[in-house]
């Protein structure tokens, strides 16, 4: 009986945890906005927004991949693969088409990965760090190593364009967040996710089929990272084989910093728009304060290690007192 | 109740021991003695402050208040690096074994023997390392290879090694925490002769466990524990099964298997008939049948088939010939997705890691793929999933401390496994396949368990049970198949059959 009172204070520790990271946020807010007399402004806003727009459509399905127990590191280089890709063949058909190519590569970089992790059963951190390879060496194949670029101007509109003021690729992110929020809470496939994270055994045993779920997220976090390299070659006009890399590190930690857990299980996608949101902010209030890009490297490091730091902490403290 | 004791100095006193966490109190006072050479069992539910005690015993927690004595002397145990210098060893429940690693190497780890001359602190004698094993292993009259992984033994063969590797240092106080848990009856015979041999060398063993029959076996004295506090501490000879019940819950538990039933399912068609099936490797021309509303019990020692027989009938295992016919109709089950179509759940053996998802809710572990009852084209409806969940949770009484959304993991044993049971019965299953259905759960739970089993059963279900429990297997069962050598050796009735006789028959003595 005594236990259960116990465990009552966890429960509520747990629900303060997610109210801290939106106090960190505030307290972020309120410090830049005293330091910065730029900092707070709606212009202001909608840049940190679109600076985080390629990290935030693939940090929902990263959290997706995450929360079913999976990684995928693969979609960095997924992201340049597809932004060549439709730089080279937007020269040579129309622009719809070579979108739509784009997307089935992701597709295809997906399948690749989930069918490597459940019928072959290579462990998800290798196989995508395989694919990660692969499709980074197959977009300096496809362009000769070239930045190629695009000249249209419906293209053009995905990346640079506005609706009601918004940048349209913000618009685009918003709408994943809010689609997929959905799909995590409300539905049969996000719920099985949670179960299959949480214990991939007994899900299977309660007849879950735990593969197809994870080849499921898979796709998903290959066609989303295609729709990141779309978004992004758009954006700059033009595809690079170099681009975004080392960008599923920086979505790893926003989803983390989120209150994902790397084990699985855990996770919402409410938690990861903050955590994008808190990274993308202190790079923009870091720039304001012209503080030198090496030194943000080193800010956004530290802050991902306290933030998880804390969460250890508070882990290890639940565990000790539930024992009891 | 408490005795007074008139020899000298006890070998450990825990005095007054008081613990809080977030402002609860755990323990409230508890006092503890154990002599040396004896056997005192530790007893109580979940949740009773055994654990904790024991905690703080071995260093893992701190005390709040109180002290504890070894021979008289007060000590401080601040780690358990402490407790093991000052003598006092603690083999848990779940083993805490390095699989890949020799057996030799598990007993001594941390105290490998080194090779004598100057480089002598790098290097290991792995001579030595081989002998002392033997030895300790020999001095429990255990048949291991000391050479042999520590992964490729029975769950019982480690829980001797565990005992080895306690009994290596000088131990005075050995800890053992449900030791029989995962031992077959043979393996516990051989415990039972260790412990004796123990207790004649002076060794004090503090025994906890949720068997009383073995208590009663192999303890002098007990002292129960209720919500952190003692509620006995008495002499086991002075004591009746239903006064150590009456402690530990603080209440009579009138009768612990339900009534039995007259068998009218009998002439009703088979839900399950299994026909000379044969796994190669696992078991051979197995042939039984479940009616509804009927109980088969499978009994054998560890490995002689009849755990193999379940994962078949979930979809587990592939027979390479025989016949299962589910409701007259022959069924291929090669997956538990098979399995659950035809009707059919499983509740594993190893409730935490097979049958829950821990950190998920209750509502959510018991609508788990139960989709149909829940969800709408995909949709979860929150409000069916709260109406299903506060039904099954009522009708099995399912205790929680706040409501369906708090986590599964953090009810009680028993309460989990009813979750389990729920889920099979909300998915509208025909046939129920049990495995170890009470392991580690306390009495009060387990007689609630069984009267959840036994409502599945009057509601028409068929139901096979695994258990190393005889006694519960006895007490559940219509009928019985022993199984050994990885066959059916014989069918018993359980109203008429000893605890010996099917054991007999389990340990390879003619079954009739």
């Amino acid at each position: 009986m005594t236990e259960n009172v116990v465990q009552n204070r966890l429960g509520r520790l747990n629900a303060q945890a997610s109210l801290g990271l939106i106090g960190v946020y505030i307290i972020l807010i309120l410090t830049l906005s005293r330091l910065s007399p730029y900092f707070l402004s709606v212009n202001n806003f909608l840049n940190i927004l679109l600076a985080v727009s390629t990290i935030g459509l693939i940090a929902v399905s990263m959290t997706m991949v995450i929360v079913s127990g999976g990684i995928d590191l693969s979609v960095g280089s997924v992201v340049a693969l597809t932004g060549t890709v439709v730089a080279q063949l937007s020269h040579r058909m129309p622009i719809a088409a070579a979108v739509l190519i784009a997307l089935l590569i992701g597709l295809t970089v997906g399948a690749f990965n989930g069918l490597a992790i459940t019928r072959v059963g290579i462990n998800p951190l290798i196989a995508t760090l395989g694919t990660l390879s692969i499709a980074r060496g197959l977009a300096f194949v496809f362009s000769g190593g070239l930045t190629q670029t695009i000249d249209n101007d419906a293209f053009g509109f995905l990346g640079r364009g506005f609706l009601l003021g918004v940048p349209f690729p913000v618009v685009v992110m918003l709408l994943l967040f809010l689609l997929f929020h959905g799909v995590m809470r409300g539905t049969v496939f996000g719920r099985s996710l949670y179960a299959i994270g949480g214990n991939a055994q007994a899900s299977r045993l309660a007849g879950l089929s735990v593969s197809g779920l994870q080849i499921a997220v898979y796709l998903i976090s290959g066609f989303s990272a295609a729709l990141g390299g779309i978004f992004l070659s758009s954006q700059l006009g033009a595809g690079a084989p170099a681009a975004a890399s080392g960008i599923e590190l920086s979505v790893i930690a926003a989803v983390i910093l989120g209150g994902t857990s790397l084990s699985g299980g855990k996770g919402t996608i409410g938690g990861t728009l903050l955590g994008v949101l808190i990274l993308g902010t202190l790079n923009n209030g870091l720039t304001l304060l012209n503080v030198s890009s090496y030194y943000q490297e080193v800010a956004r490091g530290a802050v991902l290690l306290l933030a998880v730091g804390l969460d250890q902490l508070r882990l290890r403290l639940g565990t000790r007192t539930r024992r009891g | 109740m408490t005795v007074s004791d008139t020899r000298p100095t006890p070998l450990l006193a825990m005095r007054g021991i008081r613990k809080q966490f977030s402002g609860v109190e755990v323990l409230r006072g508890v006092d503890l003695t154990l002599h040396s050479g004896e056997v005192l069992a530790l007893l109580g539910e979940n949740g009773a402050g055994k654990s904790t005690l024991m905690k703080i015993l071995s260093g893992d927690y701190t005390r709040d208040a109180g002290e504890i004595l070894l021979g008289g002397v007060p000590v401080e145990i601040a780690s358990p690096r402490d407790a093991e210098r000052a003598g006092i060893r603690i083999i848990y429940q779940e083993l805490n074994a390095a699989p890949d690693l020799s057996v030799a190497e598990n007993i001594l780890m941390g105290r490998l023997p080194r090779r004598p001359g100057p480089l002598g602190a790098l290097l290991v004698d792995w001579d030595t390392v081989y002998r002392r094993a033997g030895e300790l292993l020999a001095a429990l009259k255990a048949e291991i290879d000391p050479r042999q992984p520590m992964g490729s033994l029975s769950i019982g063969k480690q829980q001797i090694v565990e005992i080895a590797k306690a009994l290596s240092g000088e131990a005075r106080v050995l800890v053992m925490d449900e030791p029989t848990a995962a031992l077959t009856q043979r393996e516990v015979h051989l415990l039972f002769e260790t412990i004796a041999s123990l207790r004649a060398a002076g060794v004090g063993v503090i025994y906890i466990s949720h068997r009383l029959d073995e208590v009663e076996q192999v303890a002098q004295r007990i002292t129960v524990l209720r919500d952190g506090a003692v509620a006995g501490d008495t002499r086991m000879a002075e004591l009746t099964r239903g006064d150590i019940v009456r402690m530990m819950v603080g209440r009579d538990v009138e009768q612990l298997y339900p009534a039995r039933h007259t068998a009218d399912g009998e002439d009703a068609a088979p839900i399950l008939e299994v026909t000379g099936l044969t796994v190669p490797g696992a078991f051979a021309d197995v042939t039984f049948a479940v009616h509804p509303g009927e109980i088969v019990g499978l009994y054998g020692l560890l490995g002689a088939g009849q755990a193999d027989v379940l994962r078949a009938l979930f979809g587990a295992a592939s027979p390479s010939s025989g016949q299962i016919r589910m409701i007259g109709q022959t069924v291929t089950l090669r997956s538990p997705q098979d399995a659950r179509r035809h009707g059919i759940g499983l509740v594993p053996e190893d409730r935490k890691g097979e049958g829950l998802v821990l950190g998920m809710s209750v509502a959510g572990n018991l609508t788990l793929g139960n989709w149909p009852a829940v969800a709408r084209g995909g949709v979860l409806q929150g409000w069916r999933e709260a109406e299903r969940a506060a039904h099954w949770t009522e009708r099995l009484g399912i205790r929680m401390s706040r409501d369906v959304r708090q986590e599964v993991g953090t009810l009680s044993g028993g309460n989990q496994q009813k979750v389990v049971l729920a889920r099979w019965l909300e998915a509208g299953t025909r046939l129920l396949l049990l495995a170890e259905p009470t392991r580690g759960v306390d009495v009060g739970a387990r007689a609630d368990i069984y009267a959840a089993i036994d409502t599945l059963r009057a509601q028409g279900m068929g139901i096979v049970l695994v258990s190393s429990d005889i006694e519960e297997l006895l007490g559940l069962s219509d009928r019985a198949f022993v199984f050994a050598g990885r066959r059916i050796v014989g069918e018993f009735d359980p109203s008429r059959t000893s605890q010996e006789t099917l054991l007999a028959a389990a340990s390879g003595a003619e079954g009739k």
